[in-house]
């Protein structure tokens, strides 16, 4: 029995995919519990301290791990069941907790049930964001902003044939932000505010569930609520940068911009579901009704493009609209025990109908009043057919066809009061269908080796965008080989799209990803999980655009390329010493070898165009991290663990002149205990 | 309400306090009861009642043939004969198809919401079944009886998404902040199959119709008057990588300017029958400020006050 149970705890390590070196996943305690009253309880507490020492590039640390200083409760556990399901108030508690006490991402879940009667279960969440925005606004975006999630879902009477449910979502978002606004000048530069970000989002769920005549129905109502009351300042004199072919001497003094957004969402859902020996039924009518109001109150004072004194007062309110529907029809048939063919059809709907008017007052002028509309409709039938045959008990076919049409169109329109006849509409529609075919094998040699083989074809007519789904094909295989004490698998997938639209340009792309991964238990004492995989995505796009040295022009003859060559590694080797101590050593690492090029520009290159899309067309970097921990046991109830975890962040190149590498050492000690 | 209808579930609660447990079949019918299934599997049985099927037996009042044991490896009389052997039982997991696995599991849990889409679902197509995931009576994990934590499940066989929430930019699933389920639902979902080729189709839709990012950046949610098309018709997947990315906010470029350029050139049929919209000839890209195109077009997922996203 103890053998099994080792075996059982070691295959399990064997597997961890861990690459962050705390909380402690090793037990401590008896995994059986201890008996109090009607009820068994295991509990176990893991207190610690976190350390870390940074160099280089803070806030790409921050942005990739962001793991601090301090005394942490990394992690919890505690279990209470009743041992004969028959407990007074409750049949089960479980509560886990990880990260509480200042980590960046903590987190809690607690289910508490009676058997027949309730069950209850929430998780709350917490994540610290830091992001610099370097490499895409020039550190103008930084986000500093602190997101808490928390779900509660009681469901009544969950063994009956008919249930009840409740349920509240809350989604919150907080913390300081820099963002940009251009003011006075239309081609000048982005002027850096500062926001405090205040998003809220809540929602409360009613439902039941509702079994008779072997069907299930399934009723849920929900209402929720949104509101944005982020306001955004500027403090002091911005300098106006350099420009190329534009004199600019903006100058912005004193910025404020209320930008409130209030909204609510209010939806249904119903699910009819049923399944016979021979066939089975699902039907899906899903229903929102998005509304928001906002409204905008932004005024300036600075330095005109010209180098005069300059305000500018703008005013914006209105409403948007979204009733959006989704129904789904699911009908799958049985015909024989081998054969299961299912056919899907969908509608999805979305009406985005929005109104707003826009008053500004630039330097004393009033620019009077504009009223916009838009109105944006994708509406999307879809249908599939999948058969799914198992001609013997080693082989097994499946394969299907897809059909989608995808209707969307854009209706604007723009009216000044203060000129009659002044309105302008603008409908555009277009349709888009896709069609592609899947088939697959299903190999399975021997009782511990499956192999799988498919493909999927497809055509689209009229993509939206030039970097859609057009002409594609994918191709893809995996197998695997699993027995308790090693396990090996490998996959190869393969995705090929050409888009030619109407005009001259067009865009093509290839990626291919190959993994192998493999798990070996060979004595309770050692197991091992290594893994490799190689992401290669090569694709280019014609572009059109403007620029040039002093005189900007069209430019149609450049195109984009990217290439990414990423091989992904992981390794993790656990080795329990005596009965006493644990060690772990993991290491993963992300290597973008780009397409091998010495420089980001290669020697040579004299045409400015050609350097700056040279420039962005790979992006070598290494992001590995290696870890270690040690977990000792120094009581059947007590734990001492510590473990250290590196980061090393190196670009090759750096993009658009920013290099943001950094190393890091982080670490841990702490007392892992049940009492 | 609740009130009343938590007073109405605790009357039939205590009816069901009073129960037989572990009780055996019908003569004949070849139940047997677990009470005879622990006399041998005493590793099994004795931490059974922390186990959610558990809820079979405590119950007392499901038939022979949905109660403990026998409820999913069937009856037990012919085993029980044998004195053993995985032959002799009826429903011997590791000795059955997928499709039967499957089918034995949903007997009870066909009418799960969550799972009314496992038949076009692709892990249904390749075999994968229950006991892939799940592990019955070895479950580490405090809730739905995961073989593994389930970042670790997931990426048994989805090494290239393991090593893409490694890389510098990506989604908190490691750290223990996300689950791969917040996106997902891996016993199917209800969402379309627009870009077969590269969608995931078990991609849970946020509030039953739209992309699964939005259940938290509610911000981007809308509905704006002034919509970015791309972003409501194809999708956040069309400029971000959703797993994991080494290029900075999940994107799937390293630079903005390549990846707003590689639609806006014109080409595509787009929504006007005539190609995404050309930039204006005032963004002169050799101009460092024009080369960070959302410095200016700050509500690039959708603006109220600007059809360019500048406000």
């Amino acid at each position: 029995m103890l053998t099994r149970y080792c075996l059982i705890l070691g295959i399990c390590g064997a597997l961890q995919a861990q690459q962050v070196v705390a909380p402690t996943p090793e037990q401590v305690g008896s995994p059986r519990g201890e008996t109090s009253g009607d009820y068994n309880i295991t509990q176990s507490f893991e207190t610690g301290y976190r350390w870390n020492q940074v160099f280089g590039d803070v806030g790409e640390y921050r942005s990739d791990a962001n793991y601090g200083n301090g005394i942490r409760l990394l992690g919890s556990s505690l279990t209470v069941n009743s041992k004969d399901g028959h407990g007074h108030w409750f049949d089960e508690i479980t509560l886990t907790t990880q990260g509480l006490g200042n980590d960046p991402y903590e987190s809690i879940m607690l289910r508490v049930q009676k058997n027949g009667l309730y069950r209850y279960d929430m998780t709350w969440r917490l994540s610290d964001y830091y992001n610099p925005g370097l490499t895409v606004a020039g550190g103008l975006h930084l986000e500093n902003t602190t997101r808490r999630l928390q779900d509660h879902e009681l469901t009544l009477l969950p063994q009956s044939k008919v249930q009840f449910h409740l349920g509240y979502s809350r989604d919150a978002e907080s913390g300081p932000a820099l963002s940009t606004a251009q003011e006075f000048d239309t081609n000048g530069q982005g002027y850096p505010i500062f926001t405090d970000v205040k998003r809220q989002w809540n929602e409360y769920r009613a439902g039941a569930d509702a079994t008779f005549a072997g069907f299930k129905l399934t009723i849920l109502r929900r209402w929720d609520f949104y509101k944005d009351d982020t306001p955004a300042t500027s403090d002091g004199v911005v300098a106006a940068g350099p420009t190329i072919g534009n004199v600019d001497l903006t100058v912005v003094n004193q910025f404020n911009r209320s930008q409130p957004v209030h909204g609510s969402d209010p939806g249904w859902m119903g699910n009819l579901f049923t399944r016979k020996k021979r066939w089975a039924l699902n039907a899906r009518v899903a229903y929102n009704s998005g509304h928001n109001d906002f409204a905008l109150d932004e005024s300036v004072l600075g330095v005109s493009q010209f180098g005069g004194a300059a305000s500018r007062q703008i005013v914006v309110g209105g409403d948007a609209k979204r009733p959006d529907m989704a129904d789904n029809l699911s009908i799958s048939f049985f015909p024989t025990d081998k054969l299961t063919i299912t056919n899907h059809t969908s509608l999805n709907s979305d009406r985005i109908d929005g109104a707003s008017s826009y008053s500004e007052v630039l330097t004393g002028t009033n620019l009077g009043l504009t009223l916009y509309f838009q109105f944006l409709g994708i509406r999307t039938v879809t249908n599939s057919t999948m058969l799914n045959y198992r001609t013997a008990k080693w082989i097994g076919f499946y394969g299907g066809w897809n059909y989608s049409d995808r209707q969307v169109s854009t209706t604007q329109g723009e009216t000044v009061p203060a000129f009659a006849n002044s309105t302008v509409n603008n409908s555009y529609e277009v349709t888009n269908q896709i069609q592609s075919a899947i088939a697959g094998v299903r190999l399975r040699p021997a009782k511990a080796l499956t192999v799988n083989f498919d493909g999927e074809v497809g055509r689209a007519t009229e993509p939206l965008t030039p970097i859609a789904d057009n002409k594609f094909h994918t191709l893809g295989g995996r197998a695997d080989y699993r027995l308790k004490k090693l396990q090996l698998s490998s996959t190869y997938r393969e995705a090929y799209n050409n888009n030619q639209p109407i005009s001259f340009q067009y865009s093509y792309s290839h990626s291919r990803t190959y993994s192998a991964n493999g798990s070996w238990t060979p004595v309770s004492w050692f197991s091992i999980d290594a893994s490799y995989t190689r992401l290669h995505l090569d694709s280019w796009s014609f572009l059109a655009f403007f620029g040039g040295l002093g005189r900007s022009t069209l430019q149609a003859s450049y195109r984009s390329d990217y290439l990414s060559n990423i091989h992904a590694g992981n390794l993790g080797a656990r080795f329990a010493i005596g009965r006493r101590a644990e060690f772990y050593a993991g290491y993963s690492i992300t290597m973008d070898v780009g397409d091998g090029r010495a420089a980001a520009v290669p020697a040579g290159t004299t045409n400015p165009i050609t350097a700056l899309l040279d420039s962005v067309q790979t992006f070598p970097l290494t992001y590995e991290s290696p870890l270690a921990r040690l977990s000792v046991k120094i009581s059947p109830k007590v734990r001492w663990n510590a473990g250290w975890q590196y980061y090393d962040y190196a670009e090759q190149f750096g993009l658009l002149g920013y290099y943001q590498n950094f190393h890091a050492h982080t670490g841990y000690t702490s007392i892992l205990w049940a009492f | 309400m609740v009130l009343a209808l938590a007073l109405g579930a605790g009357a039939l609660a205590s009816a069901q306090n009073q129960t037989a447990p572990a009780a055996g079949g019908a003569p004949g019918s070849g139940y047997v009861g677990s009470d005879v299934c622990k006399t041998c599997h005493v590793d099994l049985w004795t931490p059974f009642f922390k186990n959610p099927h558990y809820k079979s037996i405590a119950s007392g009042k499901e038939p022979p043939e949905r109660t403990g044991c026998e409820g999913c490896h069937g009856p037990a009389q012919a085993h029980v004969a044998a004195r053993g052997g995985k032959t002799t039982i009826p429903r011997a997991f590791s000795l059955m198809k997928p499709k039967a696995v499957m089918e034995a599991c949903l007997t009870c849990h066909a009418g799960n919401f969550d799972k009314s889409n496992i038949q076009r679902s692709e892990h249904t197509e390749r075999d994968i079944t229950c006991t892939n995931c799940h592990s019955i009576h070895h479950s580490p994990t405090a809730k739905f009886l995961l073989a593994k934590k389930q970042n670790e499940l997931c990426y048994t066989c989805h090494a290239a998404e393991r090593s893409q929430f490694e890389m510098p930019s990506r989604h908190h699933v490691n750290e223990g902040f996300m689950q791969c389920s917040d996106c997902h639902n891996p016993h199917g979902s209800f969402a379309a199959t627009w870009s077969m080729g590269v969608d995931s189709h078990m991609a849970e839709p946020a509030l039953g119709t739209e992309s699964p990012c939005l259940k938290c950046h509610m911000d981007k949610r809308g509905p704006f008057v002034y919509e970015h098309p791309s972003v409501r018709v194809e999708g956040c997947q069309f400029c971000h990588m959703p797993h994991g990315s080494t290029n900075a906010k999940l994107l799937r470029r390293p630079v903005v300017m390549t990846l707003c350029l590689e639609c806006h050139n014109q080409g595509g049929s787009g929504t006007r029958n005539q190609g995404v919209d050309l930039q204006s000839s005032i963004h002169n890209l050799l101009d460092p400020k024009f080369q960070k195109c959302t410095v200016c077009h700050v509500r690039i997922h959708g603006s109220n006050a600007d059809a360019y996203f500048l406000r």
